[in-house]
């Protein structure tokens, strides 16, 4: 077996056309997932009352089981489901027509909002109490120091453990080919397969997700450059 | 889309599946080992900037951190055998759990040799001037004063680089391996109840998980036993 | 005893040392006074080559370094005639009290073990920690960890220990422990350098006191003339700024 050079730029031509499935797989599962995780932060910081519970167990599960089972069971799961609540109110919903994506975004934006809450929670919590007396301490309510001075502060904190997260569901994402899904990885299946040059076609694959994922931390790294210059030169 | 939804079969099929994690566990251990291994090699010349190891290095890393694991995984089982080859070594009847726990163990090598840099990085420098002050040399610094605090900083990362791991290999069986997801796989074909044998491997997965929390945590704690503050609680 | 001739030492263009000449005699304590960034600190880092100075020559006892082309094992050698004791303690954080004093001597010094463990119990008890042994650093007061640190210090039985700002981290209520403590092993006839800010310390221990600024020393005398007349009017608006009008009156008031 030798190595077909030139057959990694054809299989990256082909490869790249999914590059969008990929990006959508990434940035809705992160999109959704912040306003989950957002919610779920706030929950356990304020220990609401049984939503707590909910909250850490949510949280716990989906950060302790890997996320191909999100996505099997949601994708075999909610079929089912919605077969049985369809066959009992005669609603006549046929299941196979929902799109595979779908399934596999609600498993994504679930798996993130676990994790964005705890990068949520854990930049809340690194922003010092003195920040938050300070805002008691020209009157403002409990609502107005979180949203005015304290989570605009922690977001900023948190930028380079959103990084590693976008990077990580980036790569995640490639998992989606397992449901038969067209993205980067799946589409460098088939084309290795039609082909039968599979390494080349992973190569062209890997320089795609790689170039990406560069891109990714570039842009984090000015951003963050640009958030945090409100801190620059401190002592911390 | 498989039978009717079955509840029964879900603690049925456990006891199956668990008998599996021996499997699981093998690759987690080995590629583990050979990932410190693999992560102290590599972060030394990152340390001591030794010329173009150092930029090996870096373009290792970033490669390893720019890649999903299931390409990485794809690479190594189509490109390993290419590579080896070339100098004459026949891999083809490798098994496929090899191919997983090498590359397991190059992704894990890679961000060790992160987290230990950083670790080393982050032991105050006042430990190594007091070092040097009673008398001692660069070397006993390293590995009397420095050393022992890196470890403990880099312990929580190391930590979570484990239990991620251990979600990882759940990939392992795309290039066939017969591990608990490999048996997951087999279960379906025989059964058609998918839903059930997912549910359980969520299961096993999620009580090995908060075991090996439970027990690292542990661990982080006795390693913290000399520190007031839980330090890596922020990290 | 200790020797620096023309020690000169820069950071990024800006000279800090500007070549100092200084003897000490055995038994001797000496400490420095001056302004943030006079180049006081710097000067003791340089005693110990925790800062390599770019020129000049420093002995401690017998050894004789020439920091221009001073060698790793030379400056090793120069650093075990001496012992430290930073502002920040700097204790090994993963040993405890007795294993921090013991590390010294056991690495460095080959004592053996049970030795070390003696000497390190007994300079622990010196300096009143003797129930404190088995404590790790992060359990202790300021105080206490810098007694711990005079302790380490102290253990090595050095020609000379360096005091680098001893007090200047500390709540101004554990300052007296640590200083009573310094001046319990000064009367010991042990030599001394101390870097510091209490001008009375300076006052009631030292034998010689000089005053640094701008890397140089500008003066230099016993406690009683630099204190009370001195000759530098550098030397005197740095005292006046440190202590007020009134705290130091001058010599001929008193004798009044």
């Amino acid at each position: 077996m030798t190595i077909d050079i030139p057959f990694i730029w054809t299989a990256f031509k082909e490869i790249i056309k999914s590059l969008p499935i990929t990006l959508i797989l990434t940035l809705v599962p992160l999109a959704i997932g912040f306003l989950i995780g957002l919610t779920v932060a706030l929950v356990r910081i304020y220990k609401t009352r049984f939503l707590y519970q909910a909250a850490n167990g949510y949280v716990s599960f989906f950060r302790g089981t890997p996320i191909i089972m999100h996505i099997m069971v949601i994708y075999y799961g909610i079929p089912l489901l919605i077969d049985q609540v369809s066959s009992k109110f005669d609603l006549n919903i046929q299941t196979n027509k929902i799109p595979i994506i779908l399934f596999v975004l609600i498993a994504l934006s679930l798996a993130a909002g676990a994790y964005l809450s705890e990068i949520i929670r854990s930049g809340i919590i690194s922003v010092s109490t003195g920040q938050l007396e300070a805002a008691y301490s020209v009157g403002m309510t409990k609502y107005q120091a979180m949203f005015r001075i304290v989570l605009p502060q922690a977001l900023a904190l948190s930028i380079p453990n959103f990084t590693n997260l976008f990077v990580g569901f980036l790569h995640t994402s490639s998992i989606a080919f397992l449901v038969s899904e067209k993205e980067l990885t799946g589409a460098a299946n088939i084309v290795a397969s039609t082909n039968l040059k599979f390494l080349e076609a992973f190569i062209a694959a890997g320089i795609v997700y790689w170039g990406l994922t560069i891109m990714v931390e570039g842009i984090s790294f000015l951003l963050e450059k640009k958030v945090t210059s409100y801190s620059r030169g401190g002592v911390s | 889309m498989g039978k009717a939804f079955d509840p029964s079969l879900i603690i049925e099929f456990i006891p199956t599946l668990f008998h599996y994690l021996g499997v699981t566990l093998q690759i987690l251990a080995a590629s583990i080992f050979l990932g410190l291994i693999l992560g102290v090699a590599a972060a030394i010349p990152r340390m001591f900037k030794i010329p173009i190891l150092n930029q090996l290095v870096i373009l290792y890393v970033s490669f390893i951190r720019g890649t999903p694991i299931l390409i990485q995984l794809f690479l190594v089982f189509y490109g390993l055998p290419a590579v080896l080859q070339i100098i004459k070594i026949d891999v083809s009847k490798l098994e496929a759990i090899y191919f997983v726990i090498i590359t397991y163990a190059i992704s894990n090598g890679a961000g060790f040799s992160e987290i230990f840099r950083g670790a080393i990085r982050a032991v105050d420098k006042g430990q190594t001037e007091a070092a040097y002050s009673v008398g001692m040399t660069s070397t006993q610094n390293f590995f009397r004063i420095v050393m022992p605090q890196a470890l403990r900083i880099a312990f929580p990362n190391v930590a979570n680089s484990v239990i991620g791991s251990l979600k990882d290999t759940s990939l392992a069986f795309t290039i066939g391996v017969m591990d608990m997801m490999g048996r997951g796989d087999t279960l379906i074909s025989a059964t058609a109840h998918a839903l059930e044998v997912y549910i359980s491997l969520s299961i096993i997965y999620y009580s090995v998980v908060l075991l090996f929390e439970k027990t690292l945590g542990k661990l982080e704690k006795y390693f913290n036993r000399y520190q007031k503050a839980d330090l890596s609680a922020a990290a | 005893m200790i020797n620096l001739k023309g020690i000169k030492k820069s950071f990024n263009k800006s000279e800090v040392l500007k070549g100092i000449n200084l003897k000490i005699e055995k038994g001797e304590v000496v400490t420095i006074l001056g302004p943030s960034g006079s180049g006081k600190t710097t000067l003791l880092r340089c005693l110990n080559f925790l800062e390599k100075p770019d020129g000049g020559m420093v002995q401690i006892g017998n050894i004789k370094v020439d920091t221009e082309k001073a060698t790793k094992k030379e400056m090793l050698t120069i650093r075990k005639q001496s012992a430290m004791v930073f502002q920040h303690y700097n204790l090994f954080a993963h040993k405890t009290v007795l294993q921090n004093v013991m590390e010294g001597l056991i690495v460095a010094k080959r004592v053996k073990k049970k030795d070390a463990r003696y000497r390190s119990e007994l300079v622990l008890e010196k300096v009143g920690l003797k129930d404190k042994l088995h404590h790790y650093p992060s359990q202790l007061s300021g105080g206490q960890q810098q007694r711990v640190g005079i302790a380490r210090a102290l253990a090595l039985n050095p020609e000379v220990i360096l005091f680098d700002e001893p007090t200047s981290a500390l709540d101004p209520e554990l300052v007296g422990e640590v200083l009573s403590v310094i001046k319990t092993i000064a009367k010991e006839g042990i030599t001394m350098v101390v870097v510091t800010h209490e001008m009375s310390f300076a006052r009631e221990v030292s034998d010689r006191v000089l005053f640094m600024d701008g890397g140089v020393i500008v003066e230099e005398g016993t406690p009683l003339e630099i204190f009370h007349a001195p000759k530098e009017e550098r030397t005197r608006r740095f005292l006046q700024r440190i202590s007020g009008d009134s705290f130091f009156p001058p010599l001929k008031e008193r004798v009044n």
